[in-house]
């Protein structure tokens, strides 16, 4: 029987560590905080899956929580503006995607702690032990494999940033999200669940995610700031009331709209918020340990992506999936450095889109794209495309990156007798 | 290494007494719990466990790679080289059936990894702090306060340098007034007993009672 | 740090153990009265110490992690005659603390190693283990 030994207990390492446990192979998980502590601890993620991520965990039977978890029907996109001889901020853009198959949100924190123990009861070894480099270079070859799937970890730095992928060298938003009970249902559309992207230009974006928490439905309220910005005011560690109280004052100030339905909020714990930031980046996808022995990274070990365009979760969870399925084929052949590269390489045949995508989010929108989401408000097809983009990221290559065929689109869309292909 | 030509038997540890008598009998083990003392390099961690121990104060080492700025769920990440770090222990048997182990571990943000094991059903910690370089044990205090932890600081005074009151340090630390201070002399058992009193005595404070 | 091509130690050594077909994995928590649903976490000052006299120890059974690092496993049960916490055991053989920690719950799941106490481990000490800790500290 293979041995494997995974680092991190996040979406891409136990959901590989479940799914290769499910075929036979002998996983060894090390994570640095038990289930308990996970679960109790602070919230570590906004996490939208969207249908192709959800389908990855539904073929593994690790969709604990999907009964029970808001199922959102579409992806909202409001644009804040002023209009000419009106008072105050607006919404000049607003309309809502309709996806084709839901998407949903689980608090990392049960379902990782969940996925920990059911890994564990089904026979899987947890190490509960902050992983150094020198514990890797002592076991990597006593194993057959060894994957680095620790997020944003130490152990990220064995990988070596890819400057061709890797567009900044500096965080391109601070972070604020803090998850919230109580907030009232959009009033233009209270019978279905939306996510929704409030841009603010110049300023940043809100998302508001219907989510699934410990003491049930909730809503994360995350405010992605430009650096420097107005948004940029939350302190690291703050009161978590203080917190909150500094997210509704930016929302009443930013989005009104969404202020509105917010007023009654309340946190759901004292652990719901989280602030920082990072640098995005794309690294090499094989760490060689000091004793020369290759380790493979997957997920935000080696891509990662700024949260604006919610392809985190997705991504670790499209890697698990291919890691799992290439793990397979291997059959017993050696998983060295090359298998690695090329194993890395397939997953990010997909994963480069998710990236792209983000990025395009991350720069101030080009005119082509206002224009574009300024015309879905009147289109149904093009606000469901965009909305679909964000399952599979690929599609806007197709239609969207490029002004000309973006416009095209538009205008065959505006064609009443044209539907959509 | 040659693991199996070590003096395994009794072990290596110098222990000033010989073996205690619950290490040799098998049926059973103390109970045992444990205090982290935190504080920047050079601050006196190891003489503080020292000072106390029954054994010679023992080590382990991780090597980690070197993140430089701290990480924490939302934190960068820079690329660098690698770093050896050290963590210090000493033992007391306090009773046939109890035993108390003292980590002294780096002060640095970077090294919570280390942290979270070490806190870990600790009893608390004690913040070693060194007047002339304050701002070394900032990163520990800020841990423990938003761990929940309970901790104490303790300035280990070294002779011939300025001697500061408890409270001028708590008001250049930015302590809440239920946080005890004290200055100590971490050669001398005495202080240190008393420093790990005072921590054990703070744990009490906040620990609730038996319904 | 670049990557380097493929190290030879990785595949052979990798692939001659991997043949061997486990035995009915122990329960980790069974060893310790099933108290919890998640199973040993090794504190650094958890105590563990050898099932039986090492010298009576059996060959270990091929195929696990044991057969590959004999050496250490056999340091390992060799220190743990006597009674010692899971830091002492990394600090006397001088390995890594997470090479301990896995080594030692390979040990257990095999029933060579008996792990002391664990169970609700992560807890805060309770105000009966303070007070025996503070009247300890005085007699000092």
């Amino acid at each position: 029987m293979r041995r494997i030994l995974i680092v991190g207990a996040g979406q891409a390492g136990l959901q590989l560590a479940l799914g290769l446990q499910g075929r036979g192979y002998d996983v060894t998980l090390m994570s640095h905080r038990s289930p308990d502590e996970i679960r109790s601890g602070r919230v570590m993620s906004t996490q939208v899956m969207f249908h192709t991520a959800l389908q990855h965990e539904r073929g593994l039977g690790l969709h604990f929580w999907e009964d029970r978890a808001p199922r959102i029907e579409r992806l909202g996109v409001s644009m804040a503006g002023t209009v000419a001889g009106r008072p105050g901020v607006r919404r000049v853009v607003d309309w809502a995607g309709r996806l084709d198959r839901c998407a949903q949100s689980v608090d990392q924190r049960l379902k990782m702690a969940g996925w920990l123990e059911t890994f564990s009861e089904r026979g899987g070894r947890v190490v509960v032990h902050g992983v150094a480099v020198s514990d890797l270079d002592f076991l990597a070859h006593r194993y057959d494999l060894v994957v680095i799937a620790a997020g944003k970890g130490e152990l990220a730095s064995l990988f070596a940033r890819d400057p061709a992928r890797s567009p900044y060298t500096a965080p391109q938003r601070c972070l604020a999200l803090a998850y919230v009970h109580g907030l009232g249902p959009r009033p233009e559309h209270p019978e279905y669940d939306a996510v929704r992207c409030n841009f603010v230009p110049g300023v940043g974006e809100l998302w508001v995610i219907p989510a699934f928490t410990a003491s049930g439905r909730a809503d994360i309220l995350f405010w992605e700031g430009l650096p420097g910005g107005p948004l940029d005011v939350f302190r690291r560690a703050e009161d978590p009331g203080e917190h909150l109280a500094r997210t509704l004052e930016l929302m009443e100030r930013f989005t009104p709209w969404e202020y509105g339905r917010a007023t009654a909020v309340e946190l759901t714990d004292a652990q719901a918020t989280l602030t920082g930031r990072y640098t995005p980046a794309v690294r090499e996808p094989v760490g060689v340990l000091p004793s020369g022995v290759p380790v493979l990274g997957a997920g935000d070990a080696v891509v990662l992506n700024d949260p604006v365009a919610a392809q985190g979760a997705n991504s670790a969870a499209k890697c698990a999936a291919v890691y799992l399925a290439a793990i397979t084929e291997r059959g017993d052949a050696p998983f060295d450095a090359a298998w690695m590269r090329a194993t890395f390489a397939r997953w990010w045949a997909g994963a480069r889109h998710a990236t792209k995508w983000t990025n395009l989010m991350l720069g101030p929108l080009p005119v082509h794209v206002r224009d574009v989401l300024g015309a879905a408000a009147g289109l149904q097809p093009v606000a469901d495309r965009f909305a679909n983009g964000f399952d599979d990221p690929a599609d806007f290559d197709e239609w969207f990156y490029d002004a000309a065929k973006a416009g095209h689109y538009v205008a065959r869309a505006r064609r009443p007798s044209t539907t959509r292909s | 290494m040659d693991y199996a030509g070590s003096d395994t038997t009794t072990g290596p540890e110098a222990d000033h007494q010989g073996p205690r008598s619950w290490q040799t009998d098998r049926s059973r083990a103390p109970a045992v719990t444990k205090i982290v003392i935190a504080g920047g390099f050079g601050v006196g961690k190891t003489t503080f466990v020292g000072s106390v121990s029954e054994i010679t104060p023992l080590r382990t080492e991780a090597v980690m790679t070197e993140a430089g700025e701290a990480v924490d769920d939302f934190e960068a990440v820079p690329d660098k080289d690698t770093t050896t770090v050290a963590m210090d222990f000493g033992r007391i048997t306090l009773e046939s059936d109890l035993v108390l182990y003292l980590f002294g571990t780096p002060g640095q943000k970077r090294f919570w990894f280390m942290w979270d094991d070490l806190v870990r059903g600790a009893i608390g910690a004690v913040v070693l702090v060194d007047t002339r370089r304050l701002e070394d044990c900032f990163p520990a205090l800020d841990y423990f306060e938003s761990g929940g932890l309970p901790y104490i600081v303790a300035v280990n005074h070294f002779e011939g340098t300025a001697r500061y009151e408890p409270e001028v340090v708590r008001e250049a630390l930015s302590l809440p007034a239920q946080v005890p201070v004290l200055v100590m002399d971490a050669r001398k058992r005495i202080t240190v007993v008393d420093t790990l009193l005072t921590l054990v005595g703070r744990a009490l404070e906040i620990t609730p009672g038996r319904l | 740090m670049t990557a380097a091509p493929v190290i030879s130690a990785v595949g052979p050594v990798a692939r001659a153990a991997a043949p061997g077909r486990r035995t009915a994995r122990v329960r980790p928590y069974s060893l310790t009265g099933g108290r919890t649903r998640f199973g040993h976490v090794l504190l650094v000052e958890t105590f563990v110490a050898a099932s039986a006299d090492p010298d009576e120890e059996p060959a270990p059974a091929p195929g696990g992690l044991a057969a590959r690092v004999m050496p250490e496993v056999r340091a390992i049960v060799g220190l743990c005659r006597r009674l010692r916490s899971v830091a002492e055991v990394s600090a006397l053989l001088k390995m890594p603390l997470g090479v301990v920690r896995v080594l030692l719950g390979d040990l257990a799941d095999q029933g060579r190693i008996r792990v002391y106490g664990t169970g609700d481990a992560t807890g805060r000490p309770d105000r009966a283990l303070l007070e025996r800790v503070q009247s300890g500290l005085r007699r000092l």
